[in-house]
């Protein structure tokens, strides 16, 4: 069995990922498992989906704890302790990274066990589709790839099954598929080391006390305190003011749906990066243009 | 004829304090984050929300809380029977002097359109019967936004939602129209109701503190682009929701002491198309071809509606 983990962020195609791998495996003659794994939040927060892979029919069911290949949808997430891709990986994981990085340089940073394969899928998307975040058939493209068991007429079939069903249009599925191409081509398949089989042993059930309601009643004592959790790492794109030319007019500040814009005592706008979403509504609203943005990747140089 | 008493003239005379505070779950760019956070600014802290089961339920997620003041979360058909309780107990604990005057809370449910329209009208009709004091802010995605975008008494006609696609034989999408709930409020005469826009801090933060002041039941309907469920970028949040309002879509009024005014009326309406055009869930009606007679429709309806007034 082959068991792919894919990490990514809400909105960037991941769960679809998974499912054009799942579908190009089965057109390749496997059965195939595939399904997302997200907490309550929205667009922008990290999600996880797995794809399972075998000849033989698949009883393994719950999330992949030790991944065969990890697809890392874009390379901050390394550094997310909420979204810890890393988690699991062992000696026999072939890593994939999303970045415009060296693999060695990652490697160094990230302290990887082995060398990531690498590539730039932001600026293969921003090339065939004009959308950075619009990753599912490059990332799904990877993982059939670096496989090497699947060839690319399944990959492509299932592309055009996966993004029809999600009302995509002929002509940006044609772009979708010309995208898997090209990244079917950049990549060369992998050596992948099946692992062998553990027998599933049952663990003891666990029955739990109970206890008065008031006990178990959620109750939240400490007002505003949603701001210890840091949203910032949803962030692809970071809006970046232009103190030069901006003006004060404070447009910005008042556009932004978190309200992430402070205002300084000189009465200039200040953005919160441990916050800000990277929604880009300031860039877009600011009358004079004065807010550019500027793509995350990790936070080194 | 009483008009909008002006207490903000620009962006900087807004309350500079966030009632909201970061870090809330809720998708980036999210329009009706963006009203509640500045109708919110207005009304301060001493509030009790009673928040209906839906998008906005992620605001609190335990046990962390964006709010300074103080959150019961309710099922969807719920939030307004919580608030006449949560009134009535305040009430009861003023009346006794268990509380003093300084501890009292303004009550503010804070409800989704399908909550709003579908299950919860009901019981929000028997508190403005009632004339329950209350302030009622319904953020309007036009759909069940939480559970993945299904269709609500608010979709309007001609878009697609997760339970109304374009098909073969449904090619319209939603055939229905969007149920008029300023109007189905109004026929009983609460104390005031105002629909607002994002893209209109003064016009929304004005009537906000304008309702701040007056008692019973108020009533907001803020228009709330989706971009996870309307399909488009987030950082066209604001351009979108400023269309929907130049395209006479979404008309921005009030009522109050009887009579309805337009505090925002567009001077030279934009075709609808310009509204439609920009999101996913009407990209039907423009391919594989475009469907005109949709498109007139949707116009024709708008039309309809500001004749009287143009
Ligand atoms: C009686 C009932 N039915 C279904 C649900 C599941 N549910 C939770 S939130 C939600 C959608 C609510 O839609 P809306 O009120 O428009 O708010 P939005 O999600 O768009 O913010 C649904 C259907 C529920 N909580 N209660
Ligand atoms: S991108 Fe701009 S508008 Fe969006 S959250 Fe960040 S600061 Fe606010
Ligand atoms: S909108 Fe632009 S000019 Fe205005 S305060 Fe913000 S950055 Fe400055
Ligand atoms: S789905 Fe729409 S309404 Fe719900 S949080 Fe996201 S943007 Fe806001």
């Amino acid at each position: 069995m082959f068991r792919v983990r894919l990490h990514g962020r809400g909105g960037q195609g991941i769960k679809t990922a998974s499912q054009i791998l799942g579908s190009a495996a089965f057109f390749s003659g496997f059965q195939a498992q595939d399904f997302p794994l997200y907490g309550a939040e929205r667009r922008g927060a990290p999600i996880v989906a797995f794809t399972r892979i075998n000849r033989q029919n698949i009883l393994e069911r719950g999330p992949i704890l030790v991944p065969d290949i990890l697809l890392i949808g874009d390379e901050s997430l390394l550094e997310d302790i909420q979204a810890a891709p890393l988690c699991g990986a062992d000696n026999f994981t072939a890593i994939f990274i999303n970045s415009s990085r060296l693999p060695e340089k990652l490697q160094e940073n990230y302290s990887l066990s082995t060398l990531p394969h690498v590539l730039d899928i932001t600026s293969l998307c921003v090339k065939f589709l004009d959308n950075g975040s619009s990753t599912s058939a490059a990332i799904a493209a990877v993982g059939a790839r670096l496989l090497g068991q699947i060839e690319f007429p399944a990959l492509k079939e299932a592309v055009e099954l996966e993004l029809n069903a999600q009302g995509i249009n002929s002509d940006l599925r044609k772009k979708n598929i010309d995208l898997a191409e090209e990244v079917f081509q950049l990549l060369t398949p992998m050596e992948v080391k099946e692992r062998p089989e553990k027998n599933i042993t049952s663990s003891k059930l666990i029955s739990s006390e109970q206890k008065p309601v008031v006990l178990a009643a959620p109750i939240i004592l400490e007002p505003g305190n949603m701001a210890l959790r840091k949203t910032g790492n949803w962030r692809l794109d970071r809006p970046e003011i232009d103190y030069e030319h901006c003006n004060n007019c404070l447009i910005c500040y008042a556009r932004c749906p978190d309200g992430v814009i402070g205002i300084k005592t000189d009465g200039s706008p200040e953005i919160d990066y441990d916050h800000c979403k990277g929604c880009l509504i300031c860039a877009q609203e600011c009358p004079g243009h004065f807010i550019k943005t500027v793509k995350e990747s990790g936070s080194w140089e | 004829m009483t008009t909008l008493e002006t207490h903000y003239k620009k962006i900087k005379d807004l309350h500079h304090e966030e009632a909201v505070a970061p870090g809330t779950g809720l998708c980036a760019g999210c329009g009706g984050l963006e009203g509640l956070r500045l109708g919110l600014k207005e009304l301060g802290n001493d509030v009790l929300i009673c928040n209906a089961a839906g998008c906005f339920t992620l605001l609190s997620v335990y046990p962390f809380t964006p709010l300074k003041g103080s959150w019961l979360y309710t099922t969807m058909g719920g939030p307004v029977p919580a608030a006449q309780g949560v009134r009535d107990a305040l009430d009861i604990q003023l009346s006794r002097k268990t509380l003093t005057e300084d501890d009292n809370l303004s009550i503010v449910v804070v409800a989704g359109d399908g909550s709003s329209n579908d299950i919860g009208l009901g019981a929000t009709s028997a508190a403005l019967h009632r004339k329950l004091d209350f302030i009622y802010f319904c953020y309007d995605n036009e759909a069940y936004g939480n559970t993945g975008f299904q269709l609500s008494a608010s979709s309007p006609y001609g878009s697609s939602t997760q339970t109304t696609p374009s098909v073969k034989f449904h090619p319209v999408g939603a055939e229905l129209n969007k149920k008029n709930l300023f109007d189905i409020w109004r026929a009983q005469e609460p104390t005031y109701i105002a629909t607002v826009s994002p893209r209109e801090p003064i016009d929304l933060s004005n009537k906000f503190a304008k309702a701040k002041n007056l008692v019973g039941p108020r009533m907001f309907i803020c228009m709330s682009p989706c971009p996870t469920g309307w399909g488009f970028n987030p950082k066209d949040t604001q351009l979108i929701a400023k269309l929907a309002v130049d395209t006479g879509i979404f008309p921005i009024k009030e009522y109050f002491e009887g009579k309805v005014i337009h505090t925002k009326q567009p001077r030279r309406r934009l075709p609808v198309e310009k509204f439609l055009e920009t999101q996913k869930r009407f990209s039907h009606l423009f391919e594989p071809e475009r469907k005109s007679d949709v498109i007139e429709q949707i116009q024709k309806t708008v039309d309809k509606y500001w004749e009287p007034y143009e």
